[in-house]
């Protein structure tokens, strides 16, 4: 009883926290552009509005971000920050595009994304384990490193010589459609929710994020998990990588805007998320209603499709202090009474 | 070869001086146990804020004091979160990234109506000095942040404001027993980083590229942030990492030219290889030396007075 009491208080404290996220990061990203002369109810009617209208790209669009925000969480609960889920996500589009297009097959095209983003996210765990550099550090430099290697493999080795700019192109049939890739997101949230609650090893993994020492003096070392969970995040950011490009964008253009900032953006979704895998997909949800949403402003009011870059770094600088947010539930109850 | 060392060595001193300024910074908020992810989103939104400054009144020097200014701020928020909040501190910086980046490509969009660079304003002139028959340029604020590196040295090893300081970032219980208040210290310390990194970001702009672009920081700020490990938590040292980090930042650029030069060949996609150099060569440096390195043990743990 008093443990199901516990449960629900936590529940209640982390919707109040995630609503009250993303409502300061609407409130001031709203005083922003109120300051530059927009209508920003109308701005965030649009945004809101324009993703829902077509749901199936919609859940397109989320599919790469529930894979990102997965990728983030998974090395989060294992006590390491995944900042790199940006250049795992590069490495597995690139992967995918390359296994698809010589060989046709999708399978494999999906595999060799998420081999990619594996080795990546796990060379990253390795450099802290091994070599203790901190991993932010090291998941910016090999962001940059992977950045500017794909402009240069896309340029030298495969150039789509009808469109510069542009790599060589999956042709249709070796495309699936935005739908399948969502719901192959979620498949691949299903399988990271068992293997963190039902597995053996996801539940080391959980207890050393929780505490590395108690890891320790249970008999099994917390660098394993650490190294685990970075390629396992890594591997299912490469994953969204490929299902961006077999799914949606059939190519990578050489500016890179296509890929840029699903992974960062991953750090938002996997915390208001909860990084909790199902919380995850609803949450991918919802920031690619906001992208989408971004663009239809755009269109619609000529203001820039960034306000949803800025709204999502707000949500996650809210986010940061969950400490507040239990003050202020104490404080209402205190009042309350 | 004379001309291209010289060359090589004045793309040294620009690119150094923001690395070092933000590193010696963070040198400063880490000792007091907090870090500072949000680095890079400091170099962007005061690069940016200098630069409008700077395109309105015509006056780079005031762009200067903005760019502090506004960098100043940032240590505000940013050490609210993480001290008086209790904040996380990793997710507080990665979330002000975001936002600046968003931030400042907005206003950019909304002043200027390009998405990826202002026009060009003044900016300072550094001193340039002739050495075989070529200008070796040094920064004006390149001798103040090696100036600012030995003080904050002597500061913070050499005298007991330094030692309450340090107390605050190993053993805040004993810095507190010591009548240190630790939350105070903590949050000025974050502050002073902060203003440091925000000089840094506004010479981006106004010492050295003569305009704001949306890429202008490119990650500097975690270069800076893997400058601090580099140098054991010493701004002394940190002046030789921002040197190497900063050469190879040089070459990256410098190293195609050189070599179409010599051999007589065109670059097109080799190009952007090169721009890896500065990136990879940061992680081999940083993982040849890490193993010997001692981070302030409270690092990055808020402090809760009982």
């Amino acid at each position: 009883m008093e443990s199901l009491r516990a449960k629900k208080t936590e529940y209640i404290t982390g919707t109040i926290e995630v609503s009250l996220s993303a409502l300061t990061g609407f409130l001031i990203a709203g005083v922003i552009l109120e300051l530059m002369g927009y209508n920003a109810l109308n701005i965030f009617n649009i945004m809101i509005t324009g993703g829902v209208s077509d749901l199936s790209h919609l859940a397109g669009k989320s599919a790469p971000l529930v894979m990102t925000g997965l990728a983030f969480s998974i090395p989060l609960m294992a006590g390491v920050f995944n900042i790199g889920g940006e250049s795992q996500l590069y490495m597995g589009a690139l992967a995918g595009l390359v296994g698809t297009f010589f060989t046709g097959s999708i399978p494999i095209g999906l595999t060799l994304g998420f081999i990619a983003g594996a080795f990546w996210g796990w060379l990253m765990a390795a450099l802290r384990v091994y070599r203790g550099i901190n991993e932010v550090i090291t998941a910016i430099m090999l962001n940059w490193t992977a950045y500017y290697f794909i402009i240069y493999v896309i340029i030298k080795y495969l150039p789509n010589p009808e469109k510069p700019y542009m790599s060589v192109q999956l042709s249709p049939h070796e495309m699936f459609s935005m739908t399948t890739a969502f719901w192959l997101s979620v498949l691949g949230a299903l399988v990271a929710y068992y293997i963190l609650y039902y597995t053996d090893l996801g539940y080391k993994m959980r207890v050393s994020g929780y505490n590395p020492k108690t890891a320790l003096y249970s008999g099994y070392n917390p660098d394993k998990s650490i190294l685990f969970s970075m390629a396992l995040g890594g591997g299912l950011a490469g994953f969204g990588g490929a299902l961006l490009v077999i799914g949606e964008s059939s190519a990578i253009d050489t500016t890179m805007s296509s890929l840029y900032g699903l992974g960062f953006t991953g750090i938002g979704v996997g915390l208001l998320g909860r990084n909790n895998p199902i919380g995850i997909i609803f949450s991918a949800l919802f920031f690619a209603d906001l992208i989408i949403g971004g663009q239809w402003v755009e269109l619609e009011t000529g203001a820039p499709p960034y306000v949803s870059d800025t709204i999502t770094g707000i949500i996650i600088i809210a986010l940061s202090a969950p400490y507040a947010y239990r003050k202020l539930v104490q404080l209402y109850r205190l009042r309350r009474r | 070869m004379m001309a291209d060392i010289v060359n090589l060595l004045s793309n040294t001193f620009l690119s150094m001086t923001p690395l070092l300024l933000a590193a010696i910074g963070e040198v400063i908020a880490e000792k007091s146990g907090v870090v500072n992810i949000g680095l890079e989103g400091i170099f962007l939104i005061t690069a940016l804020t200098s630069t409008v400054a700077t395109f309105y009144t015509n006056d780079p020097l005031i762009g200067l004091t903005i760019g502090v200014i506004i960098g100043l701020l940032s240590g505000v928020l940013h050490g609210f979160i993480s001290v008086y909040l209790r904040g996380d501190q990793i997710i507080a910086g990665v979330g002000f990234n975001s936002f600046a980046y968003g931030l400042s490509i907005l206003t950019l969009i909304f002043l200027w109506g390009d998405y990826s660079s202002s026009p060009k304003i003044p900016k300072i002139n550094p001193w340039s000095v002739e050495i075989a028959g070529t200008n070796m340029v040094i920064p004006q604020l390149l001798v103040v942040a090696l100036i600012v590196a030995f003080a904050s040295w002597y500061i913070l090893e050499k005298t007991g404001l330094g030692l309450k300081l340090r107390a605050c970032g190993e053993d805040p219980r004993a810095a507190e027993a010591m009548g240190v208040n630790v939350s105070k210290t903590r949050f000025y310390a974050t502050v002073i980083g902060a203003g440091l990194a925000g000089l840094g970001g506004a010479y981006l702009s106004i010492g050295w590229l003569g305009s704001f672009t949306r890429t202008i920081s490119a990650g500097r700020g975690f270069i800076a942030l893997a400058d601090v490990a580099f140098a054991n938590w010493n701004p002394l040292i940190a002046i030789l990492g921002a040197f190497v980090f900063g050469f190879a930042d040089a070459s990256g650029t410098y190293l195609p030219i050189m070599l179409q030069k010599i051999t007589g060949t065109q670059f097109t996609a080799e190009t952007y290889l090169f721009l890896t150099i500065p990136y990879l060569t940061t992680l081999i440096f940083v993982a040849a030396i890490m193993k010997k390195v001692k981070m302030p043990r409270a690092l990055g743990k808020p402090y809760i007075k009982e």
